[in-house]
């Protein structure tokens, strides 16, 4: 009898302390690595960041009502180890370039129990600006055939080491490959220890803004579209789908935060990265080398694919099976969610050549902000008089005659026909064509403001 | 199978060998990775002139245990745990952006499994030539530390974990070969290499083992027990060597 009373209150003493217990709220983790110094990803990167919009998406009732989320960022100067970290869960979001994308995919799919899935893009240029090889501003090297037998370096396993075995692959030459992060070639570059760095956005306008390197190849020229995504580990996607959804919500509303007001969103992304805002604002501004868009467009595909040939020649890599990689339900679903139209979003192509066709150029005021004008004659008569006053200019921008990119004012080829009309150019080859064509003649910038400014 | 290789002659006098200067084996066991990781880590010194001005301590049995809970094969657990690091030391330039490692000397738990287990055959064979100097021919005894020698040096080659920006910006071995003044382009093309080096360099210390170990040579040259010699279990203290 005594023993039954003595379990009885042992029963109801466990009982009301289970009771009493707080509910063990059940914890997602969310681990993103990111690049702060890679412009193409800060649409799911540290604008989502930031500006705290995955916490803003993230799902809170159903089965997820009782959830805590364990968010966190991780920075990193490249997509290799992003891979490497997801690989041992320590992220399970991962953010980059397309070949490190393709790199990761097949990484993931040479295991016999791990996968990710390609969920969502970030941005894209379809002529595939952004990655760039870079000389010292004072080289004798103009164009990527004097590259042969000279040392390059790259970030290697980023797109812009990618683009620049594409280059080499093209142009049949050879060169002795260097390893280098974005930073260090940057370095050397300013400082002439090495002939060449190939890197990725925004490397190679940092370098021209700052008046240390000139491109001599840009990434327009492999006729790629350059384009960056989203990977997701398997188990976070399977278990948890709607927290996929809510990053894809998170990168759709970072763009469009963007496209609002690109002046302040390069402002405080400045701030956020150290970049400075007058290369953010030739990514980011109504004719900038960005696209933002999220959709997993056919098109993109195609390049993936292509961009894996050219990894496979290169250098080992396993296959890579994209139907089983590539999915687009938690894009479709977030999209839905959203009230957006995918497919329409999806079939929206943006040729730079066309899209950007009459835009103004335009002149960065420090003061004033920024001053639009149609012709260039009027850009450089408003340059040529902002200098002779002493007046700060931030930063100019013009378009490419052949690509309709925008580039810096200072960094652009000048042709001057004999009736006074100017033309921009991005590659020196090009300009020098056109003059030829033209009966004109190739300058530089300080020479075309010298003849508006009498 | 397995009776018949422990019982064997050659296992026997590696372990008679091993137990007659048991400390000597411990020492040369464990101060490898110690002369190993600090030969590094002069090597580094040495060559850049500088001091490292930062260590990082990761939470490797944390990481260890992340992966395994969350790989589902184990097949894929082990290659992913072999890329953790317990702890690195290097020099980070601050000149550009929020700083770049120009150099590092990592510790990886795996590979330094690996230098442990070199460092247990390299004392084995020294013991075994210490003991049977008297026993052995001085080719055999010649040849066995020359494989020996060059087995360690390539396990030991193909187990650097530095770090050197210009080379590559992750650990690899390749790194010591660029750091010694091999081309960038060929260390790097020497990478796909590494496995089949290191798997030579352990064949040759494990064939050093088996050299040193062999039958006794009499002094015509021919093998002890042929030429009527003694058993092996009653070789005299000079054969085994004397002092401890």
């Amino acid at each position: 009898m005594l023993r039954h009373i003595t379990q009885g209150l042992a029963l109801g003493a466990v009982l009301a302390l289970t009771a009493m217990a707080p509910a063990q709220a059940k914890t997602i983790k969310v681990a993103i690595g990111h690049q702060s110094m890679c412009t193409d990803t800060y649409t799911a990167g540290i604008v989502v960041k930031e500006l705290k919009l995955l916490e803003k998406y993230l799902p809170k009732d159903g089965k997820y009502k009782d959830v805590e989320y364990d968010i966190s960022w991780a920075d990193y100067s490249s997509g290799g180890p992003i891979t490497n970290q997801m690989m041992a869960n320590k992220l399970n979001i991962g953010v980059m370039g397309d070949y490190p994308l393709i790199v990761n995919g097949a990484k993931f799919q040479a295991t016999d129990s791990l996968r990710t899935y390609y969920v969502a893009g970030t941005g894209y240029n379809l002529k595939g600006s952004g990655n760039a090889i870079v000389v010292p501003v004072k080289s004798d090297l103009y164009k990527i055939g004097d590259l042969e037998g000279k040392a390059v370096s790259t970030p290697v396993g980023s797109a812009a080491w990618g683009m620049l075995l594409k280059a080499a692959q093209d142009n049949n030459i050879k060169f002795q490959l260097k390893n280098q992060s974005p930073a260090v070639g940057a370095a050397n570059i300013a400082a002439g220890k090495i002939d060449a760095h190939s890197d990725f956005c925004p490397w190679s306008e940092i370098m021209e803004f700052r008046g240390t390197g000139r491109k001599i190849y840009d990434g327009s020229e492999a006729g790629v579209p350059y384009l960056h995504g989203v990977v997701v580990r398997k188990d976070l996607a399977d278990d948890y789908p709607e927290v996929v959804q809510a990053f894809i919500k998170a990168v759709y509303a970072a763009g469009k935060w963007i496209k609002e007001d690109p002046m302040r969103a390069t402002d405080l992304m400045e701030k956020w990265t150290g970049v400075e805002k007058e290369v953010l604002f030739i990514y980011f501004s109504e004719g900038g080398h960005l696209t933002l868009d999220p959709t997993i467009k056919p098109k993109w595909t195609e390049a993936l694919k292509f961009d894996h040939t050219v990894l496979v020649k290169e250098k080992a890599i396993p296959p890579l099976d994209f139907d089983d990689w590539i999915d687009e339900k938690y894009i479709k679903a977030a999209y839905k969610d959203m009230g957006v139209d995918y497919e329409a979003d999806k079939a929206a192509i943006v040729d730079p050549k066309v899209a950007n066709a009459g835009l103004p150029n335009q002149i960065w005021h420090a003061r004033d902000g920024i001053k639009e004008f149609k012709t260039l004659p009027e850009f450089l008569t408003a340059v040529a008089k902002f200098r002779a006053t002493g007046a700060k200019i931030n930063s100019t921008y013009v378009y490419d005659v052949e690509t309709g990119l925008k580039l810096f004012g200072k960094t652009a080829f000048w042709v001057v026909t004999p009736k006074g009309e100017f033309s921009t150019f991005l590659r020196r080859g090009e300009a020098e064509k056109f003059a030829a064509s033209s009966g004109g003649k190739v300058i530089d910038f300080d020479e075309a403001i010298a003849m508006k400014s009498s | 199978m397995t009776a018949a290789v422990l019982n064997s002659p050659r296992l026997h006098r590696i372990r008679e060998a091993v137990a007659a200067r048991p400390r000597l084996w411990l020492a040369v066991t464990l101060g490898f990775p110690v002369v190993y990781y600090l030969g590094m880590f002069a090597a580094l010194l040495i060559r850049f002139q500088a001091l490292p001005n930062y260590t990082e301590t990761f939470d490797w049995f944390g990481n260890v245990a992340e992966i395994v809970r969350s790989t589902p094969d184990w097949s894929d657990i082990w290659p992913i745990i072999g890329q953790e690091w317990l702890f690195e030391v290097g020099r980070m330039n601050y000149d550009y952006g929020a700083g770049i490692s120009e150099w590092s000397l990592y510790i990886n738990p795996t590979k330094f499994g690996l230098i442990l287990i070199l460092g247990g055959l390299t004392a084995t064979a020294f013991n075994l030539m210490l003991a049977r100097r008297a026993a052995c021919s001085a080719s055999r005894l010649n040849g066995g530390a020359a494989a020996g020698g060059l087995g360690a040096a390539l396990v030991g080659m193909t187990n650097v974990t530095l770090a050197w920006v210009v080379c590559c910006a992750t650990p690899n071995w390749v790194v010591g070969l660029a750091i010694l003044g091999l081309g960038v382009s060929t260390s790097l093309w020497l990478e796909q290499f590494g496995w089949w080096i290191e798997y030579a360099g352990f064949g040759l210390l494990l064939a050093s083992l088996y050299v040193l170990s062999g039958e006794p040579k009499a002094p015509g040259g021919k093998p002890a027990d042929s030429a009527g010699g003694h058993d092996d279990h009653h070789y005299p203290n000079t054969a085994m060597g004397a002092s401890r």
